[in-house]
């Protein structure tokens, strides 16, 4: 079924890591969890469990950066505070937020995604206008949003680009978190929902969203607050385009062959823009666009789909250097000319220096136009 | 703990020492090793404790171990290389060993002494630790310094990074603090003796062993292990107390016959030792300190802890819930909102992740973890990140120690130490104090005053003042109150250590450096700068130092030096009833420097456009001295300002300036005064250039000579109106500073008088109607339009 789905849910395409953790699992679990919290933190930050039938097991990492913030987020979400993440966009955050509801809950799909038009039903519940209409206010009546999905299942309600939605909006989940209960008026009596264990929300936030719709002090009260960095580490960022790459051409069935060396330059040109300096110390001009590793991930796979469909294979540098112009360039024209000035400083430098594929890398900045 | 090193190679960990000698290795101001340390002396009863500390502060033991002395404090070691023996660059070095209530060390001082039993420090003494050192290497390296107790070897090798990458730990200290910390207060003395042995030498074997010639290890382990080698010829249960990578080492060692070092022989003073007062935040590995443990007021706090609870369990979640809660309320302060909720989430996080973590009980990781994620609202920026620094600076600490020996504290110290106590100063945190001093409503607050420029004086680094008259500068002269900032900090008590062979108290030290510094110079206006500070210190120079000083001033030929000098002099006589200074000794500089410039005036006629403002001032000032002070003297100074005027190709401001001076001394002057000016006139173009500038001395001197006659507004509106736009321009500035001698009042005057000479009003001169920004703007385009018209149209 994984293979039918462009991206499968990650309870789906990790089933078999999380169906291992749980036979391992010996620890002590939070009512509702499916995992103990231990078991969480093996799943994300990988490991190896010992089966019950003695065997041993990799579990591969999938969330690079920080560890001690990924068990604050596991503790955090045993407790009766939401987990808020928050950070520049490409961080991950979203990913940290299905890999810990899909571990915990075994769910990663009950999803709202803020947007300017989100609306109040569809954070906590609607209806269905036919039967509301035949058969008036009554259970079966009701469309329950994730907010209600979460509470009566006990399992976590997603919240995405919280600061995407209007403020009052937003303060509607305030009741909800501080009492654990969701009124229903029109169902009467029977309309109090009450939290069942292992409900909690994780939301997510964009730092560049800063502004947008601001978040209540209310409704900050009742979150912790994780703020997602990017990866710092030239080294780890390349592994991650790799793996995030090879993934997504095994899921489109490309066989084309990675270029670690391609990886690396794309490693270093974005960890470079986005720090404004050059390993060699030359300061660069930092692009207004976000220059996240996701962003990278997808210049890497732009190229490689590039040299499965019309080239023989190979990945070719002139290819990379006009995707990575398509990422960078999106709003705003200085960030051309900001690229253009990288590769005639560190680019340059780094050829002249190194050779090889850096020489190759620089002689490609004629495409960028 | 034991199963981190189950792939180890390494056969035997626990070392085989010697029938009656027991190693025990430390961390140093790791609480648990205190702890375990003194639970295993409890069970050994030995009876001799020997220490690792360079043995030449052997005496100092019993200062540090006196009830009345307060921790942090630390023993202050100097060596002056003045035979080179370290370096050809004969340098002095100096570096502390410092002692918390958390330092093992100190752990086994107290329990020798509480057993009644003998503890001695056995590492070589610092001056040869250093001879036995490579350059850029332990002692020598720029990071260590100034801090003997040297754990570089247990936190900087190979072998940690890798046991941090198994365990997912962030770094050593998180390390540390779960696996000996916190774990380690459930072992029991044995088993902590095991698994630091296993630590300790899984580490060693990870350095190289050209480290160890390098940083002087070999050598200072040779010393310990003889010295440990003495001990066993006298004693039978010897308990030897060492840095964690040397506890091995020295095991093996003393089962050898080991060659003794030879010492070398130093005079008095080339080295030596103190006990001083030292402070949490110089004990702080975040401030540099970088051998000692991070966070040491908050480890601290777990030592006495530990020491007054009968069982070491909850030890660590009662103090971390402590100071969570104190960096709660010290945010409040701060006016960030925290609430009990949130401290409760904080805590809730700290407990559930030290659960995760697999510690007994939380820890300082624990809570800056729980403080990140509950108390920190929004993204965690620079601003946003405030409950984590407040978290940092409590858990460093504050509050500095104290020698509760007095016959061992150097004299100087307890001088500051008596006169803070005496002018109510805080001598006794570590926490940046402000004082403000009304300097002349009594006798006390100059007293406050006097003394904290003698600590500036001794270049203490204890105090800076903000605000108040700069005396040197001659700045702000008027103001009665001085705003100092001020902290006492290890480095204070190191420079008065240092200083204690200039006196015995710290009036004296300033006396005699002043002296010094005095009897080095040759220059009037260096040695006039060390009375100043005299001055402001409040100590006067006397007997011999007067008469250097008037040699000084004797045999300085120097012009500015004499003038800037006579600034000097002639400030501090002026203020001397004020600052309460009498100096009888001022009047006799002050005759002494007017002698010698008015002999040297005349040639100012011919000094550098450069120094001219200089010589200017010096004009002034003795037309100054000789109106106030030395009034029998102005005919001279009249003679001396003639005889200048009367040289050939004079510099024409000093020429201006000395004609000013005369006219103010005698009006008749004025005629010549104006005659010069027609000169500057009637000459050719370049003359006339230099119109400007002697208008500029003139008028620096004698400005009620343009006020009280129209001829020379004439002459300047000649001289003015005579010259080209680029002569203008190039004289311009002169003119501006000529004019800004004149008081507002003074300049509508003038303006007054320079319209009625174009038959105009003084307004239209001083205040002419601002253009509009949007006229001008449209007038730009027109000539523009014009312009492109003309072009058009054929023209150019």
């Amino acid at each position: 079924m994984e293979q039918d789905l462009i991206k499968p849910p990650v309870e789906l395409r990790y089933a078999e890591e999380l169906s291992a953790l749980k036979a391992a699992d010996t620890g002590r679990r939070p009512e509702n969890w499916k995992l103990s919290p231990k078991a969480v933190r093996t799943f994300i930050l990988g490991g190896t469990v010992t089966l019950p039938d003695g065997q041993k097991r990799d579990i591969s990492r999938k969330f690079y950066g920080n560890d001690a913030l990924v068990e604050r987020c596991i503790i955090t979400l045993a407790g009766n505070r939401g987990l808020m993440l928050v950070g520049e966009p490409g961080t991950a955050k979203t990913m940290l937020s299905e890999l810990l509801s899909a571990a915990i809950c075994g769910r990663s799909t009950n999803t709202v995604q803020g947007t300017a038009g989100t609306t109040e039903d569809m954070i906590k519940y609607s209806w269905n206008y036919a039967l509301l209409l035949s058969k008036g206010p009554c259970r079966e009546a009701l469309v329950p949003a994730p907010l209600l999905i979460g509470m009566e299942e006990g399992i976590f309600a997603r919240f995405e680009e919280i600061t995407r939605t209007p403020a009052e909006i937003q303060d509607s989940l305030i009741s909800v978190m501080s009492d654990q209960i969701l009124n229903i008026p029109e169902l009467g009596d029977a309309g109090l929902v009450f939290a069942r264990p292992g409900f909690n929300i994780i939301g997510t936030a964009n730092t560049r969203d800063k502004g947008v719709n601001e978040m209540s002090g209310a409704l900050k009260r009742r979150f912790n607050f994780e703020t997602v960095s990017p990866v710092r580490d030239v080294k780890l960022e390349k592994e991650i385009i790799l793996r995030e790459a090879n993934d997504l051409a095994k899921a489109g069935h490309i066989d084309c062959p990675i270029d670690r060396d391609v990886a690396e330059l794309l490693a270093v040109t974005y960890h470079e823009l986005r720090e404004g300096q050059s390993a060699e110390g030359t300061k660069v001009e930092k692009p207004a666009a976000v220059m996240s590793t996701a962003e990278a991930v997808s210049v890497y796979f732009q190229t490689l789909c590039h040299a499965w469909y019309y080239g023989n294979g190979t990945m070719e540098l002139p290819v990379l250097t006009e995707n990575l112009l398509g990422a960078v360039c999106k709003e705003n024209r200085d960030d051309l000319e900001r690229l253009r000035s990288y590769f005639n400083t560190a680019v340059k430098q780094k050829s002249t220096r190194e050779g090889g594929i850096w020489e190759a890398y620089f002689k490609t900045a004629a495409y960028l136009k | 703990m034991g199963s981190l090193f189950q792939d180890s190679s390494i056969p035997e960990i626990m070392p085989d020492p010697p029938e009656g000698v027991r190693f025990f290795p430390v961390r140093h101001h790791s609480p648990v090793c205190a702890y375990q340390l003194r639970n295993y002396v409890r069970g050994y009863q030995p009876e001799l404790i020997l220490i690792e500390g360079p043995e030449n502060a052997n005496d100092l033991i019993p200062v540090l171990t006196d009830e009345h002395t307060t921790l942090p404090a630390a023993i202050y070691y100097f060596y002056k290389d003045k035979k080179q023996y370290v370096s050809e660059e004969a340098e002095d070095y100096h570096c502390y060993y410092p002692f918390l209530y958390s330092s093992p060390e100190y752990a086994a001082m107290d329990e020798a002494k509480r057993l009644g039993i003998p503890a001695r420090f056995i590492d070589l003494p610092y001056s040869e630790i250093l001879i036995h050192t490579s350059e850029s290497a332990g002692l020598r390296r720029e990071q260590e310094r100034h801090s003997y107790a040297d754990d570089s070897h247990l936190v900087q090798s190979r072998f940690y990074q890798k046991i941090c990458e198994k365990t997912g730990l962030r770094n050593f200290e998180e390390f540390w603090e779960k696996y000996f910390e916190i774990a380690g207060l459930r072992l029991t003395p044995e088993a902590f003796l095991r698994q630091m042995f296993t630590y300790c030498t899984l580490t060693r074997e990870s350095i190289p062993p050209e480290q160890m010639e390098q940083d002087g290890t070999n050598a200072r382990e040779q010393h310990m292990a003889y010295r440990i080698r003495e001990a066993m010829q006298q004693y039978k249960r010897i308990l030897v107390v060492t840095g964690g990578s040397h506890s091995g080492a020295l095991a093996r060692l003393v089962r050898t016959a080991v060659k003794p070092i030879r010492l070398h022989k130093f005079s008095e003073g080339q080295e030596g030792c103190y006990p001083i007062a030292y402070s949490y935040e110089a004990a702080d590995a975040l401030n540099g300190y970088a051998s000692g443990m991070q966070h040491p007021g908050f480890y601290d706090k777990v030592t006495q802890a530990l020491a007054d609870a009968e069982t070491s369990e909850g030890i660590y979640a009662a103090c971390c819930l402590d100071l969570l809660t104190k960096t709660a309320k010290a945010s409040a302060k701060k006016d960030i909102p925290v609430s009990i909720s949130d401290i409760t989430a904080a805590w809730s996080l700290a407990e559930g992740l030290a659960a995760l973590r697999g510690s007994a009980e939380p820890g300082f990781a624990e809570v800056w973890d729980g403080v990140t994620g509950a108390l920190i609202k929004g993204e965690k920026t620079v601003a946003a990140a405030v409950p984590l620094e407040l978290l940092i600076q409590l858990g460093a600490g504050e509050g500095i120690g104290h020698i509760g020996d007095t016959k061992h504290v150097p004299p100087l110290i307890q001088d500051l130490i008596q006169t803070c106590a005496v002018l109510r100063l805080k001598a006794d945190t570590a926490v940046p104090q402000e004082t403000e001093i009304s300097l002349f409503t009594g006798e006390k607050e100059l007293a406050k005053s006097h003394f904290l420029h003698r600590m500036v004086f001794l270049g203490t680094g204890f105090c800076k003042r903000k605000k108040g008259p700069d005396l040197h500068a001659g700045k702000d002269r008027s103001r009665v109150r001085e705003v100092w900032s001020y902290c006492r900090s290890p480095q204070v008590d190191a420079v008065l250590v240092e200083r204690t062979t200039d006196g015995a108290t710290i009036a004296e030290a300033c006396r005699s450096i002043a002296a010094k510094r005095i009897r080095q110079e040759r220059r009037c206006a260096i040695a006039a700068g060390v009375c100043v500070d005299c001055f402001l210190m409040g100590i006067a120079l006397t007997g011999e130092d007067v008469t250097v000083m008037e040699e000084i001033l004797a045999g300085d030929g120097d012009l500015f030096s004499l003038g800037k000098g006579l600034q000097y002099f002639d400030m501090l006589h002026e203020l001397r009833q004020l600052y309460r200074a009498e100096d009888p000794s001022l009047l006799r500089y002050i005759t002494q420097c007017f002698q010698a410039l008015l002999i040297q005036l005349p040639s100012m006629a011919q000094c550098p456009a450069e120094q001219a403002q200089d010589c200017i001032r010096i004009c002034r000032l003795l037309y100054g001295i000789t109106g106030r002070l030395l009034t029998d003297r102005r005919a001279e100074f009249r003679e001396a300002l003639i005889s200048l005027t009367e040289r050939p190709d004079k510099e024409p401001s000093v020429f201006g300036a000395a004609m000013g001076l005369l006219y103010a001394m005698d009006a008749a002057c004025l005629q010549q005064a104006e005659a010069a000016m027609q000169g500057y006139l009637m000459g050719s173009q370049e003359m006339r250039k230099q119109g400007a500038l002697y208008l500029k001395g003139l008028f620096e001197t004698a400005r009620d000579i343009v006020l009280g006659e129209s001829r020379f507004l004439e002459m300047t509106d000649a001289l003015l109106s005579g010259m080209d736009h680029a002569d203008l321009m190039e004289i311009l500035p002169s003119m501006r500073l000529a004019f800004s001698y004149f008081t507002p009042s003074e300049t509508q005057q003038i303006a007054e008088a320079v319209s009625a000479l174009h038959g105009g009003k003084a307004d239209q001169v001083l205040h002419e109607a601002a253009l509009d920004e949007l006229l001008c703007a449209f007038g730009a385009e027109l000539d523009a339009e014009i312009f492109r018209e003309m072009r058009a149209n054929g023209g150019n």
